[in-house]
């Protein structure tokens, strides 16, 4: 099982409304989680801070995530078309993104698969339901999972 | 309106669909161990074992022994050893990937004794959605059975396959 002697790894939301990350970042803290979330707003802001440039280019400061959770509605550039680009990087397509989106449709569900999503939840709006996605999540991504392990060259 | 097409309209309000379980695994001990955690977390889906790499793609494909889809149901989810006989596990997964059918779009967990980083980033490049380091002790495997419980077969939200039609 993955023992975690380093410090934890950061956690990327992206989410564009303001109060689900809250809701959510509250639900992390509650589940006693000890991660950073670093939360962005918007698609094309998540690229750059997953590509390091810009404001996010020092690496010390901005670590790579070991966990990406994110909306498929985001202004700027669309979640499918983040889990896309993120596929397409060498040593960030190792990262597992977690589709986290009130989007029930299946041909959303097919479409962020083949696009490279590790897995699609559903969001909830009821607190306590909140609570235990958000348990599950650390129960499974933070402590049974393997993380990948990404080089923050810069 | 037929049973199945009830089931297809009314999948979303039905929670995840996965019907029966893959288990790539060559080690019997292994797999006792995973059942019998399995069994005692109250997973009640069909687990089917195949033995090695070829086998895997056999029972994907419904080839001959496994073309009898009553008996080898399509699984909703692939639990993946890597060192296997013949086909490995990572070109299981990549045959996986390549699919140019739904097959691809299927739910992979590697399940490994290695927990080197050089595995599980080959693993994750080839496009696993999770991977887990196979534990010794049948304690962890009751934990692990339970977290795969309640994360792949409760509120993960699996792609709807239907393998014989082309994505």
């Amino acid at each position: 099982m993955a023992s975690e002697q380093r410090a934890p790894g950061t956690i990327l939301l992206v989410e564009d409304e303001p109060a689900d990350a809250r809701l959510l970042i509250r639900a992390f803290t509650r589940a006693g989680v000890l991660n950073p979330i670093k939360h962005l707003f918007r698609g094309d802001e998540a690229l750059a801070f997953l590509e390091g440039i810009n404001q996010y280019a020092d690496r010390r400061e901005h670590p790579l995530p070991i966990l990406i959770i994110l909306d498929l509605k985001l202004p700027g550039m669309s979640g499918l078309e983040l889990i896309r680009w993120i596929h397409l990087q060498r040593e960030l397509r190792r990262i597992p993104v977690l589709v986290l989106t009130g989007q029930k449709d299946d041909k959303f569900i097919e479409a962020a698969y083949d696009a490279g999503a590790n897995s699609y939840l559903l969001k909830s709006f009821a607190e306590d339901e909140i609570d235990r996605v958000v348990n599950l999540i650390n129960n499974y991504w933070l402590s049974l999972n393997e993380s990948p392990l990404v080089v923050n060259r810069k | 309106m037929s049973l199945l097409w009830w089931l297809i309209e009314n999948r979303q309000t039905m929670g995840p669909f996965v019907e029966s379980i893959l288990l790539v695994e060559d080690d019997h001990n292994d797999e006792q161990l995973l059942r019998r955690a399995f069994n005692k977390a109250g997973i009640a889906m069909p687990v089917k074992t195949v033995r090695n790499g070829d086998e895997a793609v056999a029972y994907l494909e419904g080839e001959s022994p496994y073309n009898n889809r009553a008996e080898h149901p399509y699984p909703g989810i692939v639990i993946l050893d890597l060192k296997l006989p013949r086909r490995s596990g990572f070109e299981v997964l990549e045959w996986i990937r390549t699919r140019t059918n739904d097959t691809k779009l299927l739910p992979v967990v590697v399940l490994s004794s290695s927990s080197v980083a050089k595995d599980v980033n080959r693993a994750y490049s080839l496009g696993a959605n999770s991977y887990l380091s196979k534990p010794y002790r049948s304690a962890e495997f009751m934990e692990l059975a339970q977290k795969f419980r309640d994360y792949w077969l409760q509120i993960n939200e699996d792609p709807f396959i239907s393998p014989n039609v082309s994505a």
